[in-house]
């Protein structure tokens, strides 16, 4: 699913907001405690981040609204300058990056996808989908060829001459990811792209999404406030709190082993089934059970029936087929109604 | 043990409310008590509170004089001339004013190797043709009959030429207000500093009378429809500015970031990304430069622009009113013809279907294209075509000289009764007044008023304004203004508040008031003069009442939207609590929309100055007399100490207002 290397680095990255925050780029980060920065009103809208997103990962960030989620995707595109810390692309440190090399990542590299869509009043669906490579200076006849494609890989052929103000917000939406893959960027940032939405476009949005993305196999840096999104898409989540990254864990471990009370509360409300897995409800096997193996990988939710039914028992198995254990009704219907957290 | 906690104590928000309205009511109470003393014992008062004493005056005027004749004959950077520098400038506005207007009316004369070569000017139908085909492609059906009617109008009253002269000069003034005021908006929201700097220079720029700069404009640029162009720019441009500044703001964040993440060099971002996607703002500002463009080019007849202004200024001049009739609904005409079709264009959005290229995607734009190529061909070969059968035109001429002139007999007694009884009244006990007040209680009841509105930094700003007025002689002249843009305030307040309010009512009836003050809003300045003086004759009394109407929109306006606003909520709940209709519009509504009422006034006195200025004409005697007299005296400097002072007297109305006004939406809880 995913390479191990890192391709965007964190370390120890703040941004702070208010007045002389600039001045602070030089300090030593041991001075910037909350009596500091309170008695400059000073806003630290990221504190003290270091994190790794590895090649080909979909990882979510998390966090109430005001945690600092979209101010630390915009340091890792180089939208707003980070105060202290260095931030890599690929070989890339953003930190006193020249102008030019930061306009060229930004063609051909990355790309982002916005929550109020922005998109180009003016301009018609293929016009806005061709936007960036109109920036760069391709051929009116090329950057539109390319432009019906993504449009006809978001689902909107038949709409291209439309105007924005003439779309659904689905639609809208659609226009904007089409945008934002143009220039086929490796890593490609979502801001919330969703929120905007309605339930049930929301839904079919995210089908959407995760269908692109088995095609695609881009990096992904997704921000949501919503768990039960972030659990669908999710490889890791990092879960933000008053600025600071609490925790980076598989929505799984997320909920097995919070960080702490933030984080716990926050995986409180998620249906534990949807996000567990049978390996992590498995008890050694008695001597009985009954049936054919179900993976360790396997959802509960997608085994729970099956236990629930039988009397006895259900095997779990490893990758490789070996028997690890078996799992029973008592443990899933605790995983169910939350009652247990392991 | 909570009830009863509750019950003892007063809730503690309405007892610091009452207690801050009782001291607020204390202290202007005591102001004004002041007031009234320092008026009443002015004699007792040392001379140099009454009135800034000989000695402590200083002539401003004579070097400003000085220093404007060096700055325009002498005065060079380097090796250029300041002198040359602006008559280039001059020049270059010349040449695309001289060629439109050529195309327009008097035709041009092409400088070929064989002699000139004269190409007549295109002929009215052309003209009008294409003027109701473009009309019909922005607005519609009905515009284009409007935009034929007003082109008939012109042509049967034989108004065409002039016309086509004012429409010129509008449109050489637009298009260079819209390129200055856009690139002047856009580098205000690029440099965010620049941006206070900037609004400053606009607010004088938008209240300094139109006389007080003429003649500077003269020095530098010389004599002829380009000074009238240049002040037309000044007059007409910051709107266009500032709307351009605050719609590039209104952005939201993302458009931005959109820029800058799909790699836009700065000038991508600009002209790709943000001024197309604030092109609604940009276009709601359009609007207002052309309508104060045309305001502009009526009131430069005064220095000899010709078109319509000078028809209007030559009709009141030799009492032929009727003309000067004729002319003004003319102008009435254009104005509402302008608003309707700048007002479309920016209304108007793009539509999928209308996406075919070149020709076949504006075939209305390229129809009336070819109409005016081929009227200018046609113009050329066929001199029949050229001009309007003389035998069509007509004017009503003596006519309405006759009927104005019956009507002044007939209605003279009744009018006469009136207007000397107000002034009698009125007028001349508010002037006394105003001018039996100490300069110096005057300057400290401002610096108290503006202490309470915002703080020490606006007391400190109107003291200098009211300083520099006192200082450079212009008190009394200043108060003489003062007095009529106040009482004409008063009276427009009067009228416009009840029937704010009562358009309020219902939404019929919000909609029909809407448009007629819509309409009165499109109307430039000059136009309320030419009625009122057919009616009053000169003075004060006709200046106010041109005054109050011109006034009059933003006083019913802002009191009928101030209270369509009010949370339907609250007006549930005053309607469940009981109240009468009555209880409800005084104890809730008219609260709530106290801060947007208070808003209307101060633009009602902006307004009533903007009005003012022009009032010289008729005959007033105030600090705008003085920049009228400027003009015809050419005398530079005095004109622009007196604007400046008409200037500082509505900046200093307005901060006030504005500031109590925002005080006040805090304490309302509005944000
Ligand atoms: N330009 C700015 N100037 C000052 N403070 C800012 C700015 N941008 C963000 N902040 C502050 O930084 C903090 C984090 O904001 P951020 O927008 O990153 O939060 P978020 O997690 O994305 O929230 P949301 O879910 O509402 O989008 C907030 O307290 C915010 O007020
Ligand atoms: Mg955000």
């Amino acid at each position: 699913m995913s390479d191990t290397s890192p391709i965007i680095r964190c370390q120890n990255v703040w941004k702070l907001y208010g007045p002389g925050a600039e001045a602070l780029s030089g300090q030593s980060a041991s001075r910037l405690d909350d009596a500091f920065l309170a008695a400059r009103g000073l806003v630290p809208a990221v504190r003290d981040v270091t994190l790794d997103i590895r090649q080909g990962e979909i990882f979510v960030i998390m966090g109430l609204s005001g945690s600092g989620k979209s101010t630390l995707v915009r340091c890792m595109t180089g939208l707003v300058d980070t105060t202290l810390g260095d931030l890599w692309i690929g070989a890339d440190n953003l930190r006193g990056i020249e102008a030019k090399r930061l306009v060229d990542i930004r063609r051909r590299r990355i790309s982002m996808v916005f929550q109020d869509f922005a998109l180009l009043p003016h301009l018609t669906v293929l016009d806005n989908i061709a936007f960036p490579l109109r920036v760069q200076g391709m051929g009116r006849e090329a950057r539109l060829k390319r432009a019906r494609e993504l449009a006809e890989l978001v689902a909107l052929t038949g709409r291209e001459d439309r105007f924005p103000h003439e779309l659904s917000g689905g639609q809208q939406q659609r226009v904007g990811i089409a945008r934002s893959l143009t220039t086929d960027p490796e890593i490609w940032f979502l801001d919330e792209p969703f929120s905007a939405l309605d339930p049930l476009i929301r839904h079919e949005m995210q089908d959407e999404f995760l269908r692109l993305q088995g095609t695609l196999h881009k990096t992904i840096v997704f921000i949501t406030h919503d768990f039960e999104e972030a659990i669908r898409i999710a490889d890791r989540i990092a879960i933000m709190h008053d600025g600071r990254v609490v925790q980076v864990d598989t929505p799984e471990g997320l909920i097995l082993n919070p960080a702490d009370a933030y984080v716990a509360e926050f995986t409180r409300k998620i249906p534990r089934h949807r996000v567990m897995r049978a390996g992590s409800l498995t008890r050694p096997a008695p001597a009985q059970t009954e049936g054919t193996p179900v993976p360790a990988t396997a959802l509960v939710a997608d085994i729970a029936a099956r236990v629930l039914a039988s009397d006895r028992p259900v095997p779990v198995a490893d990758e490789k087929g070996a028997i690890i254990g078996a799992v029973d009704r008592d443990r899933v219907i605790a995983a169910i109604c939350g009652t247990d957290a392991a | 043990m909570m009830m009863a906690a509750l019950i003892r104590r007063p809730p503690p928000a309405a007892s610091a409310a009452g207690r801050a309205r009782m001291q607020a009511a204390a202290a202007v109470l005591g102001l004004i008590l002041a007031l009234v003393l320092a008026a009443l014992w002015r004699d007792a008062l040392p001379a140099w509170v009454v009135r800034p004493p000989k000695g402590w005056l200083f002539d401003l005027a004579g070097p400003v004089n000085r220093f404007l004749a060096w700055l325009s004959q002498e005065a060079a950077i380097g090796p250029v001339t300041v002198k040359g520098l602006t008559r280039g400038i001059a020049s270059g506005f010349a040449l695309p004013l001289d060629l439109l207007q050529g195309l327009l009316v008097k035709g041009i004369d092409l400088p070929l190797p064989g002699g000139t070569l004269r190409l007549a000017a295109l002929p009215w139908w052309a003209l009008a043709a294409a003027a109701a085909i473009f009309g019909h492609w922005v607005a519609g059906r009905r515009a284009a009959g409007l935009v034929l009617a007003t082109c008939g109008y012109f042509l049967v009253l034989g108004l065409w030429e002039a016309a086509m002269q004012t429409l010129a000069s509008v449109a050489v003034a637009v298009v260079v207000g819209a390129i200055l005021g856009i690139a002047l908006g856009a580098a205000a929201h690029r440099w965010p500093r620049l941006d206070a700097g900037l609004n400053l220079v606009y607010d004088v720029m938008q209240t300094l009378p139109v006389f007080s700069y003429l003649v500077p404009i003269l020095l530098f640029f010389g004599f002829g429809p380009v000074a009238a162009l240049i002040a037309t720019v000044i007059y007409a441009m910051p709107p266009m500015a500032r709307n351009t500044t605050l719609a590039l703001r209104r952005l939201p964040a993302s458009v931005m970031e959109l820029a800058s993440m799909a790699g836009c060099s700065p000038r991508q971002r600009l002209f790709l990304v943000l001024l197309p996607a604030a092109r609604q703002g940009l276009l709601t500002g359009f609007n207002q430069l052309v309508m104060l463009s045309l305001s502009a080019v009526i009131i430069a007849s005064v220095i000899g622009a010709g078109g319509l202004g000078n028809v209007v200024l030559q009709g009141l001049k030799s009492m032929q009113l009727g003309r000067a009739f004729e002319a003004g609904l003319g102008i009435t005409l254009m104005a509402i013809v302008l608003d309707r079709l700048s007002h479309a264009v920016a209304l108007r959005r793009p539509a999928h279907g209308n996406q075919r290229a070149g020709l076949r995607r504006h075939p209305a734009l390229y129809g009336a294209l070819a109409i005016l190529v081929a009227g200018l061909a046609a113009a050329q070969t066929v001199p029949a075509l050229r001009d309007f059968p003389e035998a069509l035109t007509g004017s009503s001429g003596r006519t309405l000289d006759n009927f104005f002139a019956w009507a002044n007999v007939a209605l003279e007694a009744p009018i006469g009764a009136v207007r000397d009884g107000v002034v009698r009244h009125l007028f001349r006990p508010a002037k006394e007044a105003l001018l039996a007040l100490p300069w110096l209680a005057m300057a400290g009841l401002v610096a108290v008023l503006a202490y309470a509105a915002s703080g020490a930094a606006l007391a400190l700003a109107c003291t200098a304004m009211l300083g520099f007025i006192a200082l450079t002689g212009y008190w009394d002249l200043a108060m003489t203004s003062l007095y009529l843009v106040g009482i004409s305030t008063l009276i427009a307040t009067l009228i416009g508040f009840p029937i704010g309010v009562l358009a309020a009512q219902g939404p019929r009836l919000g909609r029909i008031t809407a448009l007629v003050i819509d309409t009165l809003q499109t109307l430039p300045t000059f136009v309320y003069l030419i009625p009122v003086v057919m009616l009053f004759g000169l003075g004060d009394f006709p200046a106010m009442v041109a005054i109050v109407l011109f006034a009059l929109p933003p006083a019913i306006r802002y009191p009928m939207d101030g209270i369509a606003r009010v949370p339907k909520s609250l007006v549930e709940a005053a309607d469940m609590a009981g109240c009468t209709r009555l209880q409800r519009l005084a104890l809730v509504q008219i609260p709530q929309a106290l801060p947007e009422i208070m808003l209307g006034l101060s633009q009602t006195i902006l307004m009533a100055f903007g009005m003012l200025v022009i009032t010289a004409l008729v005959g007033t005697r105030g600090l705008e007399q003085e920049t009228l007299v400027a003009v015809s005296k050419a005398r530079v400097g005095e004109g622009l100490i007196a604007g400046l002072g008409i200037s500082f007297l509505s900046i200093m109305a307005d901060r006030l207002i504005t500031h109590g006004s925002a005080r006040l939406r805090r304490r309302l809880g509005q944000g």
